[in-house]
């Protein structure tokens, strides 16, 4: 009897409380990490693009996800001229930017707000070109630098991007992360100012959502653009709830508490595709794990030892254990939904009966121990670094290769890889637009260093004269040719043996519609639709 | 009563002291100091800056330090004050009850139940506890102290209280939401409190009951309910008291494990972050504020003791 009150008072205290879920105008998006800044041009973490492409900017233009063409964006329309090498953009002259508490715009988008965001990325003496920026990494100005060499302000709402010659390329970087803009007014007030950092960090762009406050790197508030040039959001406030651990996002998924999470474990996949109060979104992300074999190292030049080594590696225990149902298999560095993947390069079978007898004829030193070097931190490209290494180590141990496992941290990474003492390294790729030159250069070209992606430290010129000549190449046949051979070519030397190609996986509730997945842009929930939650019955 | 007040902050100031060395060696150990004057003229300056209340900037949100400590330790606090409410409603009367019926199956029941409270991790308990929801059906919030959806500005770093200011916004569902938040980190700490108050009780009830003038209540005619509630009870609260204020560490330890759990934003979340982004500072903050808060409230305990409890008065003299 004495406990009575207490549950009465429970009972009430329970019937008040109201999930987060059953608010229509409220958003709550949990992720796995806080983005780094909130321009897409210095950081290219899924975090940041989540957090910023598609909810704070526009760009000139962007890919339609049904149609994968390109529509316009801020550019209305766009010309070319007949050798290719002048794109006239014509923009939207109903364009405002976010208008809050720091910043209150006093006039539309225009053409100098255009050649401010990209001149800071290429004007090295521009005085926002190192704000912010540690290093030149690079993305940062590197798909531009080379391909664009002016861009002129025709007249307010006309810019022409001149060429150095003719590329295929620039719309899909039109398109990218990296092409976000800005607006030059609130630049310049920061800089009178003296406060140029502000810029990535109180953010003002022109998307559906306007910065409103970063509490200690853990809650993210935006609110929907008090004076949009689009269609106005549904959703009036946006939270991005940073939760690292992926079983309290799962777990707070169930209580109400987030409407999306992010990258669930890789174990909680199953579970969650059988709960029918949860959608599963799973989207191919053009990220590869692959395995990087240092050509410069003695053991390794030799091309049949790669062949060897490599169908050794039982590739789907590491697929089963390692990444669950995070990932497919993979034969090649493309998708197969690439349009320059090329079915007939030669794959790698795992026989590990016949790899022993070939590096015994390639006179293979078995007494030598080969380094495999993998981060001690999981990243997109593998959950768990340290048990593919190890299923590595037993594989080649079955064919009598003695390894060992080297984990670094990234400072001691980077100085291990541009030293090249490594002979094996666990590593991956994430493409940021969907040319296949955006996957083939970092790993294949001259100019690539090690931490830019060129992990098996090869250089070869028939490669990079096949990746300069398909980048400059215009007839779409021609390209695809160029790089049906490059593939052949390079499955054939075996510089990097492919394990999985990545999945993103996310996962909403049924009440939530309208959500847009790009993969290589973030997520974007302009159109984010959410109704009262649905019961199973009404699911049903 | 003078000369005690006098010893105890005498002893007091000793501990706070030692307190400050130790705060000190972690800071100048975590931190560093580029200064090139010696340790000690640094730790001079040290408790000059603690005495001003200035114990430096965070570097994660480049706040002054102890307010952005003392509001999350007020939240912990809180969250104690809620646990200890469940746990002396539910544990006083089974303590009593067992202490009653010392040796019989009601008593080894209660007992059973308690050991068990007290054997279970309670980090393992909080775990088990954010998945109940889901489990039972229940809804029940099990991240943080109030929804993200409420903007609630710390104005006294009572989240009760700051709920209630911003009333006019969100009428009152702010603060039945900070309810509710409540409720699961609060039962799993009081599961632990709970267990400890029977044990404790019992004890107490148990000796009172061999006392000789219950005896001769007895023997007096007085009915069993009657001794119970004149005599019994008044003289069973002081040790039961004075027993709790030696567990208000572990009170407070254990409130902070469980916070990381339910990311509950008090001084074990704030703590746990901090140290995780590298702002040791966080770390001699806290041991000065938590060690500080224990050290003064058991001297408020002792004297509340003294007052409440005449056996306890003869430590006023000295010789005793």
């Amino acid at each position: 009897m004495r406990f009575l009150p207490i549950y009465f008072s429970l009972a009430f205290i329970s019937a008040c409380y109201q999930t987060e879920s059953t608010i229509t105008d409220t958003l709550l998006y949990c992720s796995d990490k806080a983005p780094h800044s909130f321009n897409p041009q210095i950081s290219h973490d899924v975090a940041t693009l989540d957090a910023t492409t598609h909810q704070l900017y526009n760009r000139l233009v962007k890919i339609d996800p049904i149609s994968q063409r390109f529509v316009s964006d801020i550019a209305l329309r766009w010309e070319v001229n007949s050798k290719k090498t002048e794109y006239t953009f014509y923009l939207r002259r109903d364009v405002n930017f976010h208008h809050n508490d720091y910043f209150t715009p006093s006039r539309q988008l225009n053409a100098e707000d255009v050649i401010f965001s990209f001149d800071r990325m290429l004007a090295k003496e521009h005085p926002f070109h190192l704000t912010n920026v540690v290093a030149e990494t690079y993305l940062y100005n590197h798909p531009f630098s080379n391909l664009v060499a002016d861009i002129v302000k025709v007249d307010d709402y006309t810019i022409r991007f001149m060429l150095n010659k003719s590329d295929a390329t620039l719309l899909a970087n039109l398109a990218a992360h990296y092409a976000v803009i800005h607006s030059k007014e609130y630049a310049q007030l920061l800089l009178e100012n003296d406060n140029k950092a502000q810029i990535d960090y109180l953010p003002i762009g022109t998307g559906p959502y306007q910065f409103k406050q970063n509490s200690t790197k853990r809650l993210i508030r935006f609110q929907a653009h008090t004076k949009p040039w689009e269609k106005p959001s549904n959703i009036k406030q946006l939270i991005f709830d940073v939760t690292p651990n992926s079983t309290k996002r799962y777990a707070k998924l169930l209580s109400g508490e987030c409407d999306i999470i992010t990258n669930p474990a890789p174990s909680q996949v199953k579970q969650i595709s059988k709960n029918e109060l949860f959608s599963l979104s799973s989207q191919p992300t053009g990220n590869v794990a692959l395995i990087a074999f240092n050509t410069k190292s003695k053991s390794l030049q030799n091309s049949d030892v790669r062949h060897a080594l490599s169908s050794a590696i039982d590739r789907q225990t590491i697929l089963d254990a390692v990444y669950f149902e995070n990932a497919t298999a993979a034969n090649n560095l493309l998708p197969s939904n690439s349009w320059a993947y090329n079915p007939r390069a030669p794959l790698v079978y795992y026989t590990p009966e016949h790899s022993r007898e070939k590096l015994q004829n390639g006179e293979f030193d078995f007494s030598q121990t080969l380094r495999i070097v993998a981060p001690i931190k999981s990243s997109i490209f593998n959950p768990n670094f340290y048990k593919t290494a190890e299923l590595i180590q037993s594989n080649l141990a079955t064919i009598g290769v003695n390894t060992e496992i080297i984990q670094l941290r990234n400072e001691e990474l980077n100085a291990t890889l541009m030293a090249g003492e490594y002979d094996l390294y666990l590593t991956g790729i994430s493409p940021y637009i969907k040319d296949p030159d955006n996957l083939f250069r970092p790993l294949f070209s001259c100019s690539s260093n090690q931490i830019e992606g060129n992990t098996g430290q090869w250089c070869d010129t028939k490669v990079q004269a096949l990746l300069d000549n398909t980048l400059l190449e215009t007839n779409f046949v021609q390209r695809v040719k160029n790089y049906y051979q490059l593939q052949e070519y390079t499955q054939d030397q075996l510089i990097y043996l492919p394990i999985a190609h990545l999945l993103r996986f996310d996962v909403f509730n049924n009440n939530i519609s309208g959500l847009q997945m790009n993969p290589l842009t973030g997520i974007d929930l302009h159109s984010v639709n959410k109704v009262p939650p649905l019961t199973k019955e009404q699911i049903k | 009563m003078f000369n005690y007040l006098i010893r105890r902050l005498y002893l007091l100031c000793i501990t706070s002291i030692i307190l400050t060395i130790i705060a000190f060696s972690i800071q100048h150990l975590t931190v560093g100091n580029t200064l090139d004057s010696n340790v000690f003229s640094q730790y001079l300056d040290y408790l000059i800056s603690i005495s001003q209340g200035e114990l430096g900037v965070s570097a994660l949100d480049n706040q002054p330090i102890l307010k952005t400590a003392l509001i999350a330790f007020i939240s912990t606090l809180e969250l104690c004050f809620f646990a200890f409410i469940f746990a002396s409603i539910i544990g006083v009367p089974l303590g009593i009850l067992a202490g009653l019926e010392r040796n019989r199956g009601i008593d080894y029941s209660i007992m059973s139940i308690a050991l068990i409270g007290l054997a279970l991790p309670v980090f393992w308990v909080a775990i088990i506890f954010t998945m109940l929801p889901n489990l039972t059906g229940w809804v029940m919030p099990i991240d943080g102290n109030i929804s993200v959806i409420y903007e609630v500005p710390m104005v006294t770093g009572i989240m009760l209280i700051d709920s209630l200011l911003v009333s006019e916004q969100y009428q009152l569902s702010a603060f039945y939401n900070h309810l509710v938040h409540i409720v699961l980190p609060a039962t799993v700490l009081a599961i632990f409190l709970i267990s400890e108050i029977i044990r404790l009780t019992r004890h107490s009830i148990t000796m009172i009951m061999r006392s000789n003038y219950i005896k001769a209540a007895h023997t007096k005619g007085f009915s069993r309910p009657q001794i119970v509630y004149r005599h019994v009870l008044k003289n069973a609260i002081p040790p039961i008291i004075h027993q709790l204020r030696l567990q208000i560490s572990t009170i407070i330890s254990f409130a902070m494990a469980i916070e990381i759990v339910f990311s509950y934003q008090g001084a074990g979340m704030w703590l746990f972050v901090s140290i995780q982004q590298g702002d040791y500072l966080a770390l001699s903050t806290a041991i000065l504020i938590i060690s500080g808060f224990i050290l003064i409230l058991s001297i408020i305990v002792d004297l509340l003791l003294v007052l409440i409890s005449p056996t306890k008065r003869k430590v006023l003299y000295a010789d005793q």
